[in-house]
């Protein structure tokens, strides 16, 4: 146990030690909120049963969990960079422990930020959920930072250096925030477009947070499109993967840095 | 039964693509040896280390530490061994503390061990002082420090040292040199030094001379340089290579 304490507790200190990613992450939601919720506001304003900032608020959620927990797995290539991955690859734990660890922290890392927001945003807004639905708007929560924190580490796990970062964020990041139901429902995308929807994780956690959250919006098309158990199975079964994927790779090459793979001639 | 030996290659070797690292390596070490891998850079020596310390998985043939197999078994392995690598393996945004506090946890020792442990060597590291400081904002010298600090704490039964001395300023050269001669007076560690620097490898038990990935010399430094009809393990390394 004290081994995964230690992943989880410096995973937490970096987060608090860089402020810039702290405030940041809890800000991004309201900048949203404010610049495209108020733009997308305006051409919805015809339809009458639809607060298109409401509707958003799932969404901005899942965007956090995205931002939280995926980024943060991510980071793992920093760490290689660092020499901390060779640390915990020479440590006395088994790789399994090593995967674990840092999907354990960045979960609890996107958890806590999504939270933190929720509970600022979703009253904010005029969302008015009862407990069942904050609760399961809460497990979407964990499931899904789990999910992506997974999926961000077996990534973290092929990649050698951040300098490809970019290419994360517009081939990775935002098409899953944008297929994700965010920012519209899903349903409308046709072919292909609507394929990828169904191999994102974070499709599954946005819809599992509007079923908690916008639970009487159902019947509208704006609610949860997909039914709870797929959602549920959808992302654990994305942890599971992506879990295993991680363990299996997370150790290659003896977390070799660049500077190490430059000079081994 | 005679005990295993500390470290044992046999016929190990590691390819990474078309490079061939490490050839085939024969090699014992016994417990309580002070052991020198003396080599050019790009020999393959930290190659060799890392498959013993379960980095790597080699190419050809075997290899035990403490009589475990590091293929089948890399956490027993892990569990014995202590290493300090060549390139750091500190947190840069984290204090020195910080940083010895991570790896106290990653060796599962319990606050009241660590606690002296970690104050003991940023003492006897000069880093006392520093300890509260992000390491991104100390000396190299410093880093390199505080970075063999880390892989002295679990106190193990062998301890790797990949080229420990690279970027170190004399007086923690002294701090380093004084740790391991009480590590192996006063608990027998074995200690199995990897080092281009000849003088380093001078008050060893015994030096094994790695070229091109190849063993091309194993005795006690005085062996050595009678082989090769010299005054100096320098001279009987160029002898080697010539």
């Amino acid at each position: 146990m004290r081994p995964l304490y230690g992943i989880v507790a410096r995973e937490f200190l970096r987060f608090l030690r860089q402020r810039g990613r702290l405030w940041s992450s809890l800000a991004r939601p309201f900048v949203w909120l404010l610049l495209a919720g108020t733009g997308f506001a305006a051409v919805f304003t015809g339809n009458a049963q639809l607060d298109y900032r409401r509707f958003m608020a799932p969404g901005l959620v899942g965007m956090v969990v995205m931002f939280g927990a995926f980024l943060a797995s991510l980071s793992t290539v920093v760490d290689r960079d660092a020499g901390v991955l060779r640390l915990l690859l020479v440590a006395p734990i088994e790789r399994g422990a090593v995967a674990f660890g840092k999907v354990l922290g960045a979960t609890v890392l996107g958890t806590a930020q999504a939270l933190v927001v929720g509970l600022v945003l979703v009253p904010a807004v005029g969302l008015r959920p009862g407990a069942g639905g904050l609760l399961l708007a809460g497990g979407a929560i964990v499931l899904a930072s789990l999910a992506t924190g997974a999926l961000g580490l077996a990534l973290a796990a092929t990649m050698r250096s951040l300098e490809n970062f970019s290419t994360v964020m517009n081939f990775v990041v935002f098409p899953m925030l944008f297929l994700s139901g965010a920012l519209y429902p899903v349903q409308h995308l046709g072919g292909w477009l609507r394929l990828l929807t169904y191999l994102n994780p974070l499709a599954y956690g946005v819809d599992l947070l509007k079923h908690g959250l916008l639970g009487s919006w159902a019947g509208s098309g704006y609610g949860g499109e997909w039914s709870v158990a797929l959602d549920v199975v959808a992302l654990s079964g994305c942890s599971v993967v992506c879990f295993i994927a991680a363990t299996l790779l997370i150790g290659r090459e003896g977390g070799m840095t660049r500077t190490a793979l430059r000079d081994r001639g | 039964m005679t005990p295993s030996p500390a470290v044992e290659a046999r016929g190990l070797g590691k390819d990474f693509a078309s490079v061939r690292a490490l050839d085939s390596l024969d090699l014992d070490v016994s417990e309580g040896e002070f052991f020198a891998l003396l080599g050019p850079n790009g020999a393959g020596k930290t190659t060799a280390v890392h498959l013993w310390a379960t980095l790597l998985k080699p190419t050809r043939g075997s290899a035990r530490v403490l009589g475990h197999d590091v293929v089948r078994d890399g956490l027993a392995v892990r569990r014995r061994i202590g290493l300090v690598f060549q390139e750091p393996t500190l947190d840069r945004d984290l204090s020195v503390l910080e940083n010895l506090q991570f790896a106290a946890r990653l060796w599962d020792l319990p606050g009241r061990v660590a606690g002296p442990r970690i104050a003991a060597l940023l003492e006897q590291f000069d880093l006392a002082e520093r300890r509260d400081v992000p390491v991104r904002t100390l000396s190299g010298g410093q880093r390199r420090a505080a970075d063999i600090a880390r892989g002295l704490l679990a106190e193990p039964r062998l301890l790797f040292l990949d080229e420990p001395t690279a970027g170190l300023d004399p007086g923690a050269r002294r701090s380093l040199w004084d740790a391991i001669h009480r590590l192996r007076t006063g608990r027998g560690v074995t200690v199995f030094l990897t080092t281009h620097y000849v003088e380093e490898a001078e008050p060893c038990d015994r030096v094994a001379l790695l070229d091109r990935g190849r063993l091309a010399a194993l005795g006690t430094p005085a062996e050595l340089k009678r082989r090769a009809g010299t005054a100096t393990l320098e001279g009987a390394l160029l002898a080697t290579r010539a």
